[in-house]
């Protein structure tokens, strides 16, 4: 039998039929739901934002209005709760990836095994999934005033008194983000570090090259993508995130709270409007994120 | 190279240690025979997981077993956490095999189904609800596990096109040139070669949906799911051990489910 010419998938015409179904069709059931439960809320979301309130069955008209943008961007505590959100989500990114890169090289770089590597993975997912509440109720014990952190410093003698102000300041919201979303930021980095090739690294030290330039001419410049896509993920994340600064920033504002308010005092509106502006800012910055960033080449070739 | 070494692994360590800290400190303290939330640690009890309630306790003070309204909560999560482990499933699998080719509009939908995880908890909670609520469509728990799909489906397509073998696109050619129908070349080449793929998108829905909170508050009703009902109790009652008692429970489901799921991965690895 002569031997058929094997053309490579990038040489592949569109449209293979998988299973006897054409991929157009195997896109349905994604498109179908992605449409339903993500474009079409949010689309809706942005329209009501621009009804008024009034006391209907649904909590609004579909009057169209600007006055509650108006009202939004005029009230006297709306920068600094602009500026709150958006400082927090950035220092927690930047502390999550101060944390998550060198994780990230150990995980790659020093760890021989496949299977041990995935289960350094999955150890490092399970915080995550705890649930909010309950992650922020234990950290009660360990930075309250009972806590583990003020019981070994009173034990010790350093100090005479328990510090009440390690748990609701913004330092509290960054150690608790750290834990919960290390994960995202430890991910797309290992992921962009598997695909350096090693040849590149054993070619830098036998050129001499010093440990220090090694890491940063090679390691970090090529695990770029997966280092900026890390970090807009856990800024993103942080943006949306309400639970953890409504129990434990001692009262600070943000944008994810605030909406959580409207909702439960049902002026659909305004939670809109906040909502709008939060999305606004998410989709601007994932935007800049990947235009910088060929995201897709950490994913297929 | 040995002081880099020993540094990188002691930090690693500690990393993992701090990271794990609020987990074992709360099993530890569910076991805690105090009111009290925080240390002194006064001695062991299992009294917050079993304690057979007098008829006078309330909220915080039923114990774990006893507390009808958190197995109502358990129920519906654990509904919610398979609904939403199917459908990613299917999903998942569809988009990851339709994905590998060059049809129009590959980019586009990639970037779609990635907005699924990214677009802020909030904004689709909310959006959900509103819309919900114009089509005056009842909240059912299949909502709560739709949202939980679309915030899954990310996750599960990037887990899995990571981990694609890139000669499956010549097996399957080769399948078919040798003259087997579509049907066979997916159930007997693809399939096989791609299924603890499959099966980890499968319980990493399932573990997704199992904690999610901020999308779930937004349409949950009833009891809720565990993530909501925990939310909404602790604001109205106060914090005992008991709740640690209740979140040693689910991480443990959590963790059972993530073990089985990197076990299923190294199987997956290992061809």
């Amino acid at each position: 039998m002569s031997q058929a010419s094997v053309t490579t998938p990038s040489q592949k015409t569109s449209g293979f039929r998988i299973g006897g179904v054409s991929s157009y069709a195997l896109l349905v059931p994604g498109l179908v739901v992605s449409i339903i439960f993500m474009l079409l809320p949010l689309a809706i979301m942005t329209v009501v934002s621009f009804y008024t309130t009034a006391p209907s069955s649904t909590g609004f008209l579909p009057i169209f209005t600007i006055q509650n943008y108006i009202d939004f961007f005029t009230a006297p505590n709306t920068p600094s709760l602009l500026l709150n959100t958006f400082s927090l989500a950035l220092v927690a990114s930047i502390i999550c990836f101060c944390f998550g890169f060198p994780l990230a090289y150990f995980l790659t770089f020093r760890i021989k095994s496949p299977s041990f590597k995935n289960y350094v993975i999955t150890l490092l997912i399970v915080p995550f999934l705890i649930d909010s509440s309950i992650r922020t109720v234990a950290w009660i014990a360990i930075l309250g005033k009972g806590g583990i952190v003020n019981y070994a410093l009173l034990a010790t003698g350093i100090i005479h008194t328990p510090i009440a102000a390690l748990l609701f300041s913004r330092n509290t919201l960054y150690v608790i983000w750290l834990q919960t979303y290390i994960i995202f930021m430890e991910f797309p980095i290992y992921l962009a570090m598997n695909r350096i090739d090693p040849d590149l690294i054993w070619a830098a030290k036998v050129l001499r090259a010093p440990p220090h330039r090694v890491l940063y001419d090679i390691v970090f410049k090529l695990s770029l993508p997966g280092i900026i896509c890390g970090f807009v993920f856990v800024f993103v994340s942080t943006l949306g995130d309400y639970v953890t600064p409504g129990l434990w920033a001692g009262g600070i504002q943000t944008m994810g709270l605030s909406i959580a308010m409207y909702s439960d005092n049902f002026l659909w509106p305004y939670a809109s409007v906040v909502s709008t502006m939060l999305l606004i800012i998410s989709v601007a910055v994932l935007f800049i994120c990947f235009k910088l960033v060929d995201i897709k080449k950490l994913v297929y070739e | 190279m040995k002081l880099q070494d020993i540094g990188i692994r002691t930090y690693v360590g500690l990393f993992i240690l701090f990271v794990y800290l609020p987990i074992i400190l709360m099993i530890v303290l569910s076991t805690n025979n105090s009111g009290a939330i925080s240390f002194p640690y006064q001695g062991f009890t299992t009294k917050w997981y079993n304690a057979v309630p007098t008829g006078y306790e309330y909220g915080s003070y039923i114990s774990a077993y006893y507390d009808w309204a958190f197995w109502q909560a358990f129920q519906n999560t654990v509904y919610v956490a398979f609904m939403a482990a199917i459908m990613t499933t299917i999903i998942v699998t569809c988009v990851a095999m339709a994905l590998r080719h060059r049809i129009l509009g590959r980019n586009a939908l990639f970037y779609i189904i990635l907005l699924g995880f990214l677009v802020p908890g909030v904004a689709l909670g909310l959006g959900n609800n509103i819309l919900f609520k114009i089509m005056n469509w009842q909240f059912t728990w299949w909502i709560a596990a739709m949202l939980d799909t679309v915030y899954a489906v990310p996750f599960g397509l990037i887990l899995m096109m990571a981990r694609f073998d890139p000669d499956l696109v010549l097996y399957e050619r080769a399948a078919s040139v040798l003259r087997a129908s579509p049907m066979n070349v997916f159930r007997r080449v693809t399939l096989p070669l791609i299924r603890w793929e499959v099966v980890s998108a499968a319980i990493f829905g399932f573990v997704l949906a199992w904690g999610e909170l901020i999308r779930t508050s937004f349409v949950a009703s009833g009891t809720g799911v565990i993530a909501t009902y925990i939310n909404t109790q602790l604001a109205i009652n106060p914090i005992t051990p008991k709740w640690y008692a209740v979140g040693a429970i689910i991480t443990g489901i959590s963790i059972i489910a993530l073990v089985i799921m990197g076990w299923v991965l190294s199987r997956g690895q290992k061809k």
